[in-house]
Formats: structure tokens, C-alpha cells, sequence
């Protein structure tokens, strides 16, 4: 069940980023920099810092082309990829529920 | 942004990766979702596949319609609750709705509009039956037969051969006197035989049995003349000596010749 919820979030976390149902400036507002720090390995820490230097930048946008929505939902707390899910549903107005 | 694909990927990934399943598909989109909802043609593909199907299940439904269609064609609040639903839970936290979802409150489905044009059928009319034994007034022209004592209740082919007991009945029908018989081709039928026209009675014949079985091989009829029966040799007739003709005494008063033949020797003969 983990593995296919996982798989789940990944693809809906791709396919929000894809229709711009969210950017990845809304992911890393609810995952942000002490929530990546705490849950992504040490390595892909490490490459999200040499793809930003090497790019002279770190922005949303790069950040996310290293740690692909895969990692997200295999390194972070589901939690957090809902509520982007959730916020982004309720910008978007189709959401009548309230997401704890 | 475009809403309804992304609500098509979460939606078939989540059945497909088991995190949800059909019947919670349906438990928001409803039949009567689907049915102010869906386009006419996908009805028709669906009832084909459930007509076709062994079992009609919520699967079917959903493989049926498609995920996409859903996706396209029902609104945007149940497609997110239902993937709501499948999310909050899928992370271990209780779904609860803010607001009474659209497609639970049913007064609000114009399918509960449709049910006023079908309307139940009018109470039945209560159409009043005769009672046993009275017959019914066949048409306005056609008077109510009056059965007569003893007569109304036999049957009609029991009164063929008792017209005389109907002689006696008066006519149930007015008529005039200068009005012996009834016009033809007036179409007026006598009701049952009871108020037939009076007809002469027909005197029954009584015959002898003696003989009867004899009597039968020669005719079927029986005359006054009739000398098939050998009775009258034994009876003695009795004649007045008036009645007697003397023939040889005066024979001129007993027949009348007037004729030219010669009947001189006629005396001789014996007849």
C-alpha cells in the first residue's frame, strides 16, 4: 500500500506541476527548506546545491528538476504533498472539503 | 491550468495504484450524478455494458464510462471530493466535508423534476356492477325485458315448446290494435322469449300406443280413414235402418244417372 500511494502522490504531485494546478514555487512553499533539509538524504542535498551552482541560482524551478516529484513523494511526508495538493485545489475552487 | 486533466491522472492512477476504489468513485458520483450529468450517448454505452454484463457493479461503471469522461462531464467539486476523499485517507486523516456535498442533497437534481411527468396513473373508476340476475339495459330503444313468474329463470331453450304457457302472458310490449303483426325489417328482436308475440296452440295429438311399433312401418301418420289397423273388423257399427238403401226397390233415388251409358245390367251386380 505504501509503494502504491507513493506511486500516487508522485503522479499526481507530476501531473498539478504539468497543468499548472500548482508551480514549483507552491511545492516548496509546504515543502520547504527545513522540511527538505530533515527528510532528503544527504546526496540529494548534495546535488540540489552543485545543480544550483553550477546554474549561479537556486530557484523553485531547478530545485525541483534535481528533486523530481518521484523523490518528493518517496523522501517526504505525504502530508506534505497533500496539502500542496489540497491548496492548490482550493485556489483552483473545486475543493468544498477542509483538509486538516 | 488545466483542472480536468490533472483530475484524470490522480483519479486513474488512484485506481489504479489501488489507493482508491471504484465504489468510491460512485459513492460521490452518484447514479443521479451521472444521469444530470453524463451526455446521452455515454448513457447509452453504459446501459449496453450493463445490459451485456453478468454483474453490474461499480467497476463496470466506472471502466465503462472512463475515467476521462467522468472527469469531463461531472463537476469539478465531486471529481476533487472524491479525490480528496481518496488522499486525506490514504494518509491516515478523516475526510469530513465543509459544506453538504451537491450531489447528496437530491432535491436539488432536476431528475426529481422528471419524476412530475410521470405521473401515477388516475384512481380507476369505479364502474358499478349489476346485480346477478339483472340483465343490463342493452340500448336506449330496447326496453328492460319483465320476466314473467316461473320463466325468467329457465333457460330460453326450455321455452320453445311452451308457447302456450307464453299465450297466456300479456305483451310486455304496447301495440297498437290496428296493429296485428309486427312490421319486418324493423330490427326488434324478442328478449329471451319472454315477451313474444302470442301464437296459436298447437293441439297435441294423443296417440294410441297399441301398435305403435307397426304403426311406424307402414307411416308416421294416422288418418280417420286409415284401415292399416285391424280394429274395426271386430267393432259392430251401428246404422239407422234410414241410413239403409233399397237398392232393388228404387234404385233411381239413390243415384242420379245422367249420363248416356247403358247400365241395364247393373241391377244384376252386387256392390
Amino acid at each position: 500500500m505504501s509503494d502504491q500511494r507513493q506511486q500516487w502522490f508522485a503522479k499526481v504531485v507530476e501531473s498539478g506541476l504539468q497543468n499548472e494546478i500548482f508551480n514549483p514555487g507552491d511545492v516548496l512553499a509546504h515543502a520547504t527548506p527545513d522540511v527538505l533539509a530533515n527528510h532528503l538524504p544527504p546526496e540529494l542535498l548534495s546535488k540540489v546545491l552543485t545543480a544550483s551552482l553550477a546554474a549561479g541560482s537556486m530557484t523553485p524551478e531547478r530545485v525541483l528538476e534535481t528533486i523530481t516529484p518521484e523523490l518528493l513523494a518517496k523522501h517526504l511526508p505525504h502530508e506534505v504533498l497533500w496539502s500542496c495538493i489540497a491548496a492548490a485545489a482550493a485556489r483552483a475552487g473545486v475543493t468544498n472539503v477542509v483538509v486538516s | 491550468m488545466n483542472i480536468k486533466a490533472f483530475f484524470v491522472d490522480a483519479l486513474a492512477s488512484a485506481l489504479e495504484l489501488g489507493i482508491g476504489t471504484p465504489d468510491d468513485v460512485l459513492r460521490h458520483v452518484t447514479p443521479d450524478v451521472l444521469a444530470n450529468n453524463l451526455p446521452r450517448p455515454l448513457w447509452a454505452r453504459l446501459l449496453t455494458a450493463c445490459l451485456g454484463a453478468p454483474k453490474v457493479d461499480a467497476r463496470l461503471v466506472v471502466e465503462t464510462v472512463g475515467v476521462a469522461n467522468l472527469c469531463e462531464h461531472v463537476p469539478a467539486t465531486i471529481i476533487w471530493t472524491c479525490i480528496a476523499e481518496m488522499g486525506t485517507r490514504s494518509i491516515g486523516k478523516a475526510f469530513e466535508a465543509a459544506t453538504p456535498s451537491p450531489m447528496i442533497s437530491r432535491t436539488t437534481q432536476p431528475m426529481r423534476s422528471t419524476s412530475s411527468v410521470l405521473s401515477p396513473p388516475p384512481e380507476p373508476v369505479a364502474k358499478p356492477t349489476p346485480a346477478s340476475g339483472t340483465p343490463v339495459q342493452l340500448g336506449p330503444s330496447i326496453p328492460r325485458p319483465t320476466p314473467a313468474k316461473g320463466v325468467a329463470t329457465q333457460p330460453v331453450s326450455g321455452l320453445v315448446g311452451e308457447s302456450s304457457e307464453g299465450e297466456s302472458q300479456p305483451p310486455s310490449r304496447a301495440r297498437s290494435p290496428s296493429q296485428r303483426f309486427r312490421q319486418s325489417g324493423t330490427g326488434v328482436r324478442t328478449l329471451g322469449g319472454v315477451a313474444r308475440r302470442p301464437q296459436a296452440a298447437a293441439v297435441p295429438v294423443v296417440k294410441p300406443i297399441a301398435n305403435a311399433s307397426k304403426r311406424v312401418e307402414n307411416n308416421d301418420y294416422e288418418t280417420e280413414t286409415a284401415v292399416e289397423s285391424a280394429d274395426w273388423r271386430e267393432k259392430e257399427i251401428v246404422v239407422d235402418d234410414e241410413q239403409l238403401v233399397d237398392w232393388q226397390a228404387d234404385p233411381g233415388s239413390a243415384v242420379a244417372i245422367t249420363g248416356d251409358d247403358d247400365f241395364s245390367d247393373i241391377g244384376g251386380r252386387k256392390r
